[in-house]
């Protein structure tokens, strides 16, 4: 058995765009879903009656089905109801970013419903207005404690972006199979592939924990 | 644009029998999975260096890398290294078995070890061996916190099937994609792939919270 760098090594730039793309979209979503995820856990805890059931829905929904079937239904399904057509990519950024947000909600109200309600009441009484103490008593010690959960979840969303590949986004997976369809040579271009994807990912996990282990004291209470 | 929801009852079938085989290869990737990481759990604890070394490799690779990418290597790249061709079905077990497997393990070992030393200390001292300690002691209370996390997983196991459809295994996810593509119903055809997905998974889901609350840890 002979290897061959050659066509992964010529094919460089072609795959560095393709990683960048892998890491923007990555990178995209992730802000996407903290937002959005954010929020709609906000919306469930604290926001108005009416609309808790709605979201619950929403997010039992999502973590029903696979990244993959929201994914294709965003690209092929969607536009020929509402008419427009996506590119690839922001396809790939909408369907990730849904995705994502439902489990960055689950994520953030474990973390909201852990600070014990005490402290809410603590902070009323001491004159605070709800969104101040939700602000500056009950985030900031949420946002502590849901570190490695959330370190878990950016690792997941480099992990999906590879399935943006079905839709043709020329992210790092995309380009991997197109370079090992046109070179024959799988071996060394998917284990290229799999050797930077570790190097992304685990980095990223590890580096959570890391933070997660210097901070850790100041989420409890 | 007009809609033909007929195309629907010429499908069916077919987009049943994806589904069957979606459940079929859940099913199956978990039977191999929980011996599979019983095995990789040993290794993680073993005391010979070697062997903790290659548990501990083995599974941090597995858990930060895509499983798409695993699947295209196991369909792509093995038979060239060993000489063996695989159906995409037995690729798709064997790539989504190779990653549940790592999870399993990290879930035995966290359910174990989350089971307090002065516990085992007890029961030796009053008389028990390891075997009964291991499984009088420390088995229950460790397969009762284990449950929850096995249910997790094996939710996004479900889900993950859909991603081998890009081998070519015939699970729900490639069957409503080829289907697509032969009468151009596109609408039609991936809103009832999500739908039977949905159908499938939110009992699921639900179930697996209610395990949670059941028997999860509270601390």
């Amino acid at each position: 058995m002979e290897f061959d760098f050659g066509p992964v090594a010529s094919n460089w730039r072609y795959l560095a765009l393709g990683l960048g793309m892998t890491m923007s979209l990555s990178l995209l979503t992730a802000i996407a879903a903290t937002l959005f995820g954010t929020a709609l856990a906000l919306l469930r805890v604290y926001g108005p009656q009416p609309l808790k059931p709605a979201i619950a829905f929403y997010v039992d929904s999502i973590r029903a089905m696979p990244v993959l079937v929201v994914l294709v239904w965003t690209y092929f399904a969607f536009p020929l109801i509402a008419g427009l057509s996506l590119p690839p990519f922001w396809a790939a950024l909408v369907a990730l970013s849904l995705h994502a947000s439902a489990y960055m909600s689950e994520i953030a109200r474990a973390g909201i419903t852990s600070v014990r309600s005490g402290q809410m009441r603590a902070g009323l009484a001491l004159g605070m207005s709800r969104a101040a103490v939700i602000r500056r008593i009950i985030l900031p010690q949420a946002t502590v404690r849901i570190l490695p959960s959330y370190g878990s979840m950016l690792a997941i969303i480099v992990k999906d972006s590879a399935v943006a590949s079905v839709i043709a986004v020329p992210e790092y997976l995309y380009r991997s199979t197109t370079i090992s369809a046109q070179t024959y040579r799988p071996i060394e271009v998917f284990t290229v592939a799999i050797v930077l994807y570790f190097l992304i990912i685990f980095p990223l996990t590890r580096g959570v924990d890391l933070i997660y282990r210097r901070v850790a004291k100041l989420g409890r209470s | 644009m007009t809609f033909d929801w007929s195309v629907l009852w010429a499908s069916l079938p077919a987009l049943l029998d994806g589904a069957r085989t979606t459940v079929l290869l859940t099913v199956l990737t978990m039977a191999v999975s929980i011996p599979g990481g019983i095995l990789i759990m040993l290794l993680r604890v073993a005391p010979n260096r070697t062997l903790n070394a290659i548990g501990t490799v083995y599974v941090e690779v597995a858990r930060n890398i895509p499983l798409i990418l695993l699947a295209f290597w196991v369909y792509y790249v093995l038979p060239l290294l060993l000489d063996l061709r695989l159906p995409p079905f037995w690729a798709g077990l064997l790539s989504l078995s190779l990653i549940i497997s790592a999870y399993n393990a990290e879930t035995f070992r966290a359910g174990v070890n989350s089971i307090r030393r002065g516990q085992s200390d007890a029961a030796l001292a009053l008389g028990m061996s390891r075997a009964q300690v291991m499984r009088k002691i420390i088995l229950p209370q460790a397969g009762r916190r284990v449950l929850p996390i096995l249910a997790n997983t094996w939710v996004s196991l479900f889900k993950d099937t859909s991603l081998v459809s890009v081998i070519g295994v015939h699970e729900l996810a490639f069957t409503a994609l080829q289907i697509r593509t032969t009468t151009f119903r596109v609408l039609e055809i991936l809103t009832a792939m999500a739908v039977i997905y949905w159908a499938m998974g939110y009992p699921q889901a639900k179930l697996v919270d209610w395990l949670h609350r059941k028997y999860g840890v509270v601390e």
